[in-house]
């Protein structure tokens, strides 16, 4: 099918995300502490939908949820009583503003082990009911390498409706499924006109061009994928991780990661379990009741970390754990580049 | 996903103290009509809860074919196994989620020779098998029986060895490390029995191990010495597991996810994974 395409000014822009707004449950990047995070927003003044992408955290808590009840339960003089928690507060129909593209292609690649096996209904709904409306950058920052990896950035589909910021003045909004194309109907887009293919095309391509050549980063993925997948036992998995203190902030702003641990809290007869974000790099993780622990080593377990992403997730599901947005390289308290470490290690073994 | 993380109430019929560390758990859902629907086949694991401290993975240590009830064996080893011990008693409730995972190669061992080699609290997983064979005899040749532990005190399911000894049709042999006053029967570590002792058939048999790891290394490498093939070899892994739906990412072993293409693996599958469990 063929998607429509709008151009608009800035104002224009104002207007479509206000009108998104009045008629829609809203979810857009909202400044707290220097950093954006995705929450509810009424009003376009609360929310920066261009917000920088270096400050900006994932939108994957809008999907799995950073820490999630599971259940309730009371234990009585009869028994135990178990009760599910409330109704999901994300399953609505919804619209999120202002998401980067690459944090658009997680949801692509959470799909796989979500929909794998044992469906994910709750996630699945969520994301069903979900319109994502994201901003196509127009320059790198020091840390991306989006363009490096698996999937097609100029193109993608993995979001609903696209904006792309033409010469001079001029922005483009395009539909790029059929459920963004129904959301671009009269109701938003009606200050808009429709602009041709011909004519939106080629500077779509110049803007596109412009930001793929802006990138400090630069990888062959398939060239990594290959070279990892080929070794386990390599001491530059410990020089590589040498500095990491296990602080887990990479898996958790990481819009891939989908470690989770199940945890119950308990006080007096009253009890709540907890499903939270977990990660492959705390020492715990595989930790067996009887001392056993298959990752012992903080090597072991970056080596987990970088071979999940780019050498067992792409072998179970043919997509790479990894989107290049560079949130745990931002993030990192002591400056490991995942980046950095897929390539180090790829290229000690070419040596 | 959170609803699958909510176990169903069952109810603690039974409980029997096998060693000084191990107790079996006989579970009962609380809703009759639940348990007739429950099934599962040998190999099988759960996850179960004592709600307030925690949930742990367990294989399921009784075969379906004995109906109306399941079992659970647990060792006193970490903070919620501890707590199982200290608090549930019979009459308690505690949450299962299950069965998980995938089971004995049931169709693959069909007409064979079965030798069952367990340490320790190893024999719990071999157990369900196990009694899924003797209710289905008719359907397996040579049955063998090699189970060892620490001391006499640390066997587990001693009356059902008891049973199994006195049934004609199962050979079973009994080992312990180190020599004890009053036992009378095999002393030495399971490896060396088997080769010494049991002296196994090797062709058209399919061997079942569990235990200790150490047990379980020695024991394969007795069983090629022997001239088994790695197909023929087949053991269930111990992984730390939590969610049970390969979704948690705890238990993978490269790109194979323990709870779902586990826990079971014949020594070839071993193999091929990368060298970290």
């Amino acid at each position: 099918m063929s998607f429509s395409t709008f151009v608009t000014d800035k104002a224009g822009l104002q207007k479509f995300y206000e009108a998104i707004l009045a008629n829609n449950e809203t979810y857009a990047p909202v400044e707290k502490f220097g950093k954006f995070d995705y929450k509810r927003v009424t009003n376009l003044s609360e929310c920066d939908p261009a917000s920088p992408i270096a400050k900006t955290l994932s939108m994957k808590p809008l999907f799995f949820p950073r820490s999630a009840k599971v259940m309730k339960y009371v234990a009585t003089s009869s028994g135990t009583d178990v009760s599910e928690v409330d109704e999901d507060p994300l399953a609505n129909k919804r619209v999120v503003l202002g998401v980067k593209h690459c944090d658009a292609r997680s949801l692509q690649v959470l799909d796989k082990v979500y929909n794998w096996d044992y469906i994910d209904t709750d996630y699945q709904k969520r994301r069903m009911n979900t319109v994502i409306i994201s901003t196509r950058c127009d320059k790198a920052d020091t840390h991306c390498f989006c363009t490096s990896l698996d999937y097609d950035v100029e193109n993608l589909d993995a979001l609903d409706v696209r904006v792309v910021n033409g010469s001079g003045d001029k922005i483009f909004i395009s539909a790029r499924t059929a459920k963004g194309e129904e959301f671009l109907s009269e109701p938003v887009s009606g200050h808009m006109s429709r602009i041709t293919d011909e004519v939106a095309g080629p500077e779509m391509k110049n803007q596109y061009a412009a930001f793929a050549g802006s990138f400090r980063l630069k990888m062959d993925y398939k060239e990594v994928n290959a070279r990892l997948s080929k070794i386990f036992d390599t001491p530059e998995f410990e020089n590589v991780s040498g500095n990491c203190v296990s602080c887990n902030t990479c898996a958790f702003v990481c819009p891939t990661c989908h470690c989770f641990k199940i945890s119950d809290e308990k006080v007096k007869d009253t009890g709540v379990r907890y499903k939270s974000y977990d990660s492959c790099n705390n020492g715990y993780f595989t930790l067996m009741a009887g001392g056993h622990n298959p990752r012992p080593a903080k090597y072991r377990r970056w080596r987990q970390r970088a071979m999940h992403k780019f050498v067992y997730y792409k072998e179970r599901f043919g997509e790479n754990l990894c989107v290049g947005c560079g949130k745990c390289t931002i993030s990192c308290p002591v400056n490991i580049s995942i980046f950095e470490v897929v390539n180090q290690v790829s290229v000690s073994m070419q040596e | 996903m959170e609803k699958l993380l909510v176990p169903t109430i069952c109810k603690v019929d039974k409980v029997i103290q096998e060693t000084p560390d191990i107790r079996t758990y006989r579970l009962k859902f609380r809703d009759e009509g639940l348990m007739e629907q429950f099934t599962f086949l040998p190999g099988q694991f759960v996850e179960f809860s004592l709600l307030g401290s925690g949930e742990c993975t367990f294989c399921i240590a009784s075969s379906a074919t004995r109906k109306g009830y399941f079992d659970c064996s647990i060792k006193k080893a970490g903070v919620v196994t501890a707590d199982i011990h200290t608090n549930i008693e019979e009459g308690d409730e505690v949450g299962i989620r299950g069965p998980f995972g995938n089971w004995f190669p049931l169709d693959d061992i069909k007409g064979k020779n079965l030798l069952f080699v367990g340490g320790g609290i190893g024999l719990a997983p071999l157990r369900s098998l196990i009694q899924f064979c003797i209710d289905n005899r008719g359907d397996y040749k040579d049955f063998t029986i090699l189970y060892g532990a620490r001391t006499s005190a640390d066997l587990c399911y001693k009356d059902e060895i008891k049973e199994w000894q006195d049934n004609k049709s199962l050979r079973v042999v009994l080992t312990i490390d180190k020599p004890e006053e009053t036992w009378n029967d095999n002393v030495g570590v399971v490896p060396k029995i088997l080769e010494e002792v049991v002296k196994p058939v090797i062709e058209n048999t399919s061997v079942i191990t569990c235990g200790p790891p150490i047990m379980i290394k020695y024991t394969i490498q007795s069983l090629l010495k022997l001239g088994f093939a790695d197909k023929d070899i087949i053991t269930t892994l111990e992984m730390k597991m939590q969610c049970g739906l390969g979704k948690c990412g705890r238990c993978n072993i490269g790109s194979t996810y323990v709870c779902k293409d586990g826990p079971v693996f014949t020594n070839e599958q071993l193999k091929s994974l990368p060298d970290e469990f």
